[in-house]
């Protein structure tokens, strides 16, 4: 009776893999699991058998029932895929219900990186008025009136004292006023100047920075404005310092980046040098440390300025500064 | 600055190519903008031979020449005296842009074609002779470029130099940088004394009457002089850097003060009333005509150059037409002064009128180079203008300048730049651009600059001299020591950057618009003359119209980045902007500067989708953002409010809601007002929203707790009322929520009806209210019996009644 039993799973088995549809499984199901089905007639057979051998077969045989309704169950849910695979189905290549996110500005963008790149180093931000007294925007920077340097910046008037502030640098003054050394702070924000060609805005922005201690040297000022333009573009650029002059900084240096397009070869962007004026910086001059109160025998610092258009045109090859404030929605969609 | 290499070359010796010299120059501070080729004008210009002569048949004094020009012959049309057949000269070709500005074309003299010149020493500004074509020596080929064969070449350098180097503003000064790189001494020009004679004073005199304005004022007499045009050399040298030569006695002014830095001024001496000069500032109200011919009216605080009688010259500035030397000018009185920089700044600013002469004395000459420069000119004036120095010079100098040296510690100068630099290291970089250094102790260097550096004040002016000609390059880079202690992030700009992210996500585009809007904008904005908008500041000198005045909202803004992309055909646009606008406190004081963010929704709410029929946002998709934006701020009770008719500006009245956050106004939400739309030419409605990111802030930063998720279910039940049309819809649910039943969770409205089954002048409301008990499962006769009241209740509160 034993082997009968493993007989009957056999065949229905076989029967299993030869059903095509759901209706065929479902004869074959009854034929064995019905009421009157084969296993269930075995079932019912186990009680003519001598007792001794009832609960060996019987126990069997429900296994054997258990396994064959595993088996259907897989096969019917196998049918049910393979039915919708064949019969169900939508046009997936239709554009999904719109939830495309909008974009930041790349102003916003390149801000924030250059910022995030400083604050892993250790920089906190400080923000100050975008409309400025005459004494913070100039006269605390070692900029008194009258000064030829006030050529340097054309800045737009509110009146004799009140000025758009021309440069992000009055923070400097600001953070310092009220905090002791040491200080490491950026401060990013607009800017304004009275000059409109293709590679001018009346408004820009930018970022300052500021780092003031004890031994603060300007090997350090290059070391952390290396280490930025390294993470900002890539580690192969290579920069160089050039003398220059701010009047709030002593000595004061523009940086150069070697020219991300031509690679220092000389091209238009770069003006034919090979070389690209990404930032301005020096040590911070003492008359400025004069202004806020600190004892310039002890402290010493840097100060930089980065002007946030001139990365972002680099970063993303956008030619002309203008197209930053026309806000021409397939321009901002870009980014 | 531009300066020519051929004049450096006068004093220094330069064995670097010309780019090489460009690139040590920028890196020793001295920007380098441009190297141009000074002969580029002779490009077109080649040796031609003139193989034939032949009458022009139309003009006597003309021939017709053809002229082998290597590759090809042309025919020249020329009337020059010393042609003849087979010599070689130079040959424009069409396409020569002349030094005088003209263009060479291809053009009909008398019927006959001249397809090329030959050309005079004159012509082509390679010497004084204009009496017959150049004729060329030796055998050059035709078709060679002329400047290869003559062996031309030389650069002019234009260098933009920082406000601090004034003392470069001068050919020798750049010379003078260039032999510290190189290492080398500069050759001054030979330094020749005045007779010890002191005949000047027998002629003329000057008085100080201001010597705050003017510490020291020289002159020198040269009569008998010839005023005619100056030598080949000299106009060369002067328009080599965009100088236009006058005459002979103005050219060495200027030739003078290009190659020292001391502006020099030459008066005609017959025409100084008592012939002696007088120093002293103008009189209030007291007019003058410069030697632009242009009237200027003056103030006591400018300082003028007088004679007996009255004015002869803006002292530094412009002199005047009163004196001005002419060809008749037979005596010349050469001013070499020095005048204080704040006073020529004022003077040039206050007047707008910039020169040479007032760009150097504001950025501070040398103090001690009058003399030098003023005999310097005199003595060429003999030489060139054929005059005779009158012995002696007058030199007033009623305020001495003091040299002042400066003590440098050398370990500060290491500590400064990151770098042990060695004490003779420090000096020699010092003495190459002439400074004095001695020792005084071990730490310290006693330095005296020259006179020529007014710049060098403090000894840390003295570490960047020794920094920049160590060369920045070399100072090793390294990274600061700093402490790590920190303060909490800005919380503006930490909300700033919430809203961005959040709009972003609710797929609107960050816009950024100029700070600047047109006055006209307020009116453009139909604001009422009261509105605190109104409070404009403005720019006094503003680039245009467009940009008079700070905004003081962002709307304008953004209609008119709206307008700019519907001309791009771009019609459908989700914007936002976030960004401070300013109001004023009148001009002399700091505005009051808040920061906002507004959005603007115009065109369609899909972008053509293929699941959704076109149609055209409305309020309820720009409010729906707003309340996505507070939401995602994790802010609540926000409310909406009908804003009083009497307040909608720029919106539309009945489609204009005010944002309340707990009784706090943070803005506003509405329909773009069509006078406006038009106002702003806009033919398209657009749907906007601003509110004040100074007040959300206030709103924000409250800690949060987690509150315990419910553990029993919930049942809802349904109700659908008829109101009167006035009543605001979500004033059923704050009526709900004000009665304080506590098994009410939450309430939701989910369908407004107005139409065929609702009489006129109502509409039918449906609210789902959702109950619920934190303690067990609500039994449905329990709910039953409190939404019967709530439901009694609110009918009777509203005059409703239940839907059939």
């Amino acid at each position: 009776m034993e082997n009968t039993i493993d007989q009957i799973c056999t065949e229905a088995l076989r029967e299993i893999e030869t059903a095509k549809s759901k209706d065929s499984l479902n004869s074959i199901s009854v034929k064995y699991l019905g009421r009157k089905g084969i296993v269930t007639q075995f079932l019912r057979n186990i009680s003519k058998l001598p007792p001794g051998e009832r609960p060996k077969a019987g126990e069997k045989a429900n296994e054997i029932k258990k396994f064959l309704e595993k088996a259907f169950e897989d096969t019917a849910n196998r049918l049910y895929s393979q039915s919708l695979e064949a019969h169900d189905f939508i046009d997936v290549s239709l554009p999904g219900r719109s939830a495309l996110p909008g974009s930041l500005h790349p102003i916003t963008r390149i801000t924030r990186e250059i910022c995030d790149i400083f604050i892993r180093m250790g920089f906190d931000i400080a923000e100050g008025p975008e409309i400025e007294s005459d004494y913070y925007n100039f006269e605390a920077l070692n900029i008194p009136k009258y000064h030829p340097a006030r050529d340097m910046q054309d800045t737009f008037y509110v009146s004799d004292n009140i000025v758009l502030r021309t440069h992000t640098s009055p923070v400097q003054v600001r953070v310092m006023e009220k905090c002791k050394p040491p200080v490491k702070v950026i401060a990013p924000g607009k800017v304004y100047r009275s000059d409109s060609d293709i590679t001018h805005t009346p408004m820009f922005h930018q970022v300052e920075g500021l780092m003031v201690g004890e031994n603060i040297s300007f090997g350090n000022l290059k070391g952390i404005l290396t280490n930025f333009v390294h993470l900002m573009f890539d580690e192969k650029t290579r920069l160089r310092f050039r003398p220059s002059f701010f009047p709030f900084t002593e000595p004061s240096a523009e940086v150069d980046m070697l020219c991300v397009m031509c690679r220092g070869n000389g091209c238009r962007i770069c003006s034919q040098t090979g070389w690209i004026e990404v930032l301005g910086a020096g040590m911070v001059h003492p008359a400025v440390f004069e202004n806020v109160g600190y004892d310039t025998t002890k402290i010493t610092g840097f100060a930089f300025g980065i002007g946030v258009e001139r990365i972002t045109m680099l970063k993303y090859g956008i030619d002309d500064t203008r197209k930053f404030f026309e806000n021409d929605l397939r321009f901002l969609r870009q980014f | 600055m531009k300066v020519s290499l051929s004049w450096l070359k006068d004093y220094v010796n330069i064995e670097m190519d010309v780019q090489d010299l460009a690139s040590a120059l920028t890196m020793a501070g001295l920007e380098v903008e441009s190297v141009t080729n000074t002969f580029g004008y002779l490009d077109n210009v080649v040796v031609g031979r003139i193989v034939e002569i032949s009458p022009h048949p139309d003009a006597e004094k003309l021939k017709l020449c053809r002229v082998d020009a290597g590759n090809s012959t042309v025919q020249v049309v020329c009337g020059a005296p010393n042609i003849a057949e087979n010599i070689l000269a130079p040959l424009a070709l069409p396409g020569t842009l002349f030094p005088d500005g003209s263009t060479l074309q291809t053009c009909y003299i008398r019927g006959q074609a001249s397809e090329g010149m030959l050309c005079s020493k004159r012509e082509l500004e390679l010497g004084d002779d204009k009496s017959g074509v150049m004729v060329l020596s030796g055998a050059p080929e035709t078709g060679t470029r002329i400047s290869v064969a003559l062996s031309l070449s030389d650069f002019v350098l234009e260098i933009g130099l920082t406000p601090n180097r004034s003392d470069c503003l001068s050919v020798l000064g750049i010379a003078r940088e260039i032999a510290a790189i190189q290492k080398q001494k500069i050759k001054y020009p030979v330094k020749q004394q005045p007779d010890r004679n002191n005949d000047i004073q027998k002629y003329t005199s000057v008085r100080i009457e201001a010597p705050d304005h003017c510490p020291r004022y020289a002159a020198a007499l040269v009569t008998d002089i010839t005023v005619s045009e100056s030598p080949f050399w000299l106009r060369k040298r002067l328009m080599s850097i965009g100088q236009r030569p006058i005459n002979n006695i103005v050219d060495i002014t200027n030739f003078v003060m290009m190659e020292c830095g001391q502006p020099l001024h030459a008066f005609d001496f017959n025409l100084l009333a008592e012939n002696r000069i007088v120093v002293r500032t103008a009189e209030k109200g007291e007019t003058f005509v410069t030697l632009d011919q242009k009237e200027r009216i003056l103030d006591p605080e400018m300082l003028m150059i007088c004679d007996g009688e009255k004015p002869v010259a803006i002292a530094g500035v412009m002199g005047g037409l009163n004196s001005e030397i002419a060809n008749s000018t037979k005596r010349v009185l050469i001013e070499s002064a020095y005048f204080n920089p704040l006073s020529i700044r004022k003077t040039s600013k206050k007047l707008g009128l910039s020169t040479e002469a007032s760009y150097r004395f504001e950025r501070g000459i040398d103090p001690l180079g009058t003399v030098n420069a003023l005999v310097r000119a005199a003595l060429l004036m003999t030489e060139i203008g054929n005059g005779k120095f009158t012995g002696g010079v007058i030199d007033e100098n009623p305020l001495v300048h003091d040299v002042v040296p400066i003590k440098l510690s050398i370990s500060q100068t290491g500590r400064l730049l990151g770098i042990e630099m060695e004490r003779e290291n420090i000096k020699s970089c010092l003495e190459s651009i002439e400074f004095d250094v001695e020792n005084t102790d071990a730490d310290t260097l006693k330095v005296t600059p020259p006179s020529f550096r007014v710049d060098i004040t403090r000894s840390v002016d003295l570490m960047e001299e020794a920094a920049r000609l160590y060369g920045y390059n070399n100072i090793p880079t390294t990274m600061p020591f700093i402490h790590a202690e920190t303060i909490p992030p800005l919380k503006t700009l930490v909300l700033r950057d919430k809203i961005k992210n959040i709009m972003t996500g609710l797929s609107f585009m960050e816009a950024i618009n100029y700070s600047f809007i047109n006055e006209s904008s307020c009116d453009r904005l139909r604001l009422l003359s009261n509105h605190t908008k109104r409070k404009l500041l403005y720019i006094l000198n503003p680039i245009n119209d467009e940009q008079r005045v700070m905004r003081t909202s962002l709307i304008p803004g953004l209609l008119e980045t709206m307008r700019r992309n519907l001309s791009q055909q771009v019609r459908n646009l989700k914007l936002f902007e976030i960004g401070n606008i300013f109001l004023s406190r009148g001009q002399e004081t700091l505005p009051e500067e808040v920061e906002m963010v507004a959005g603007l929704w115009t065109g369609d709410r899909y972008n053509s989708a293929w699941y959704a029929k076109d149609a055209g946002c409305d309020f309820y998709d720009i409010k729906g953002i707003v309340e996505g934006l507070i939401s995602g701020l994790n802010i609540n009770n926000i409310r909406f409010t009908k804003m009083p008719f009497e307040l909608c500006c720029y919106t539309k009245q009945g489609y204009t809601a005010q944002v309340t956050i707990e009784d706090m106004p943070i803005g506003l939400v509405g329909e773009i007002h069509p006078d406006v739309l038009r106002n702003f030419d806009l033919k398209q409605r657009a749907f906007i929203f601003e509110l004040n990111c100074n007040t959300i802030l206030d709103l924000t930063n409250r800690a949060k707790t987690s509150k315990l998720l419910p553990k029993y279910p919930y049942t809802t039940r349904d109700i659908t009322v008829i109101i009167s049309k006035d009543i605001e819809a979500m004033s059923i649910l704050e009526k709900l929520n004000s009665y304080g039943e506590k098994l009410i969770e939450n309430t939701q409205l989910f369908d407004i009806f107005e139409g065929d089954s609702v009489p006129p002048g109502k509409k039918s409301v449906s609210v789902r209210i959702v109950y619920r008990s934190a303690e067990k499962t609500l039994e449905d006769n329990e709910v039953n019996g409190i939404h019967i009241t709530i439901t009694n209740r609110l009918l009777r509160e509203f005059d409703a009644s239940l839907s059939a």
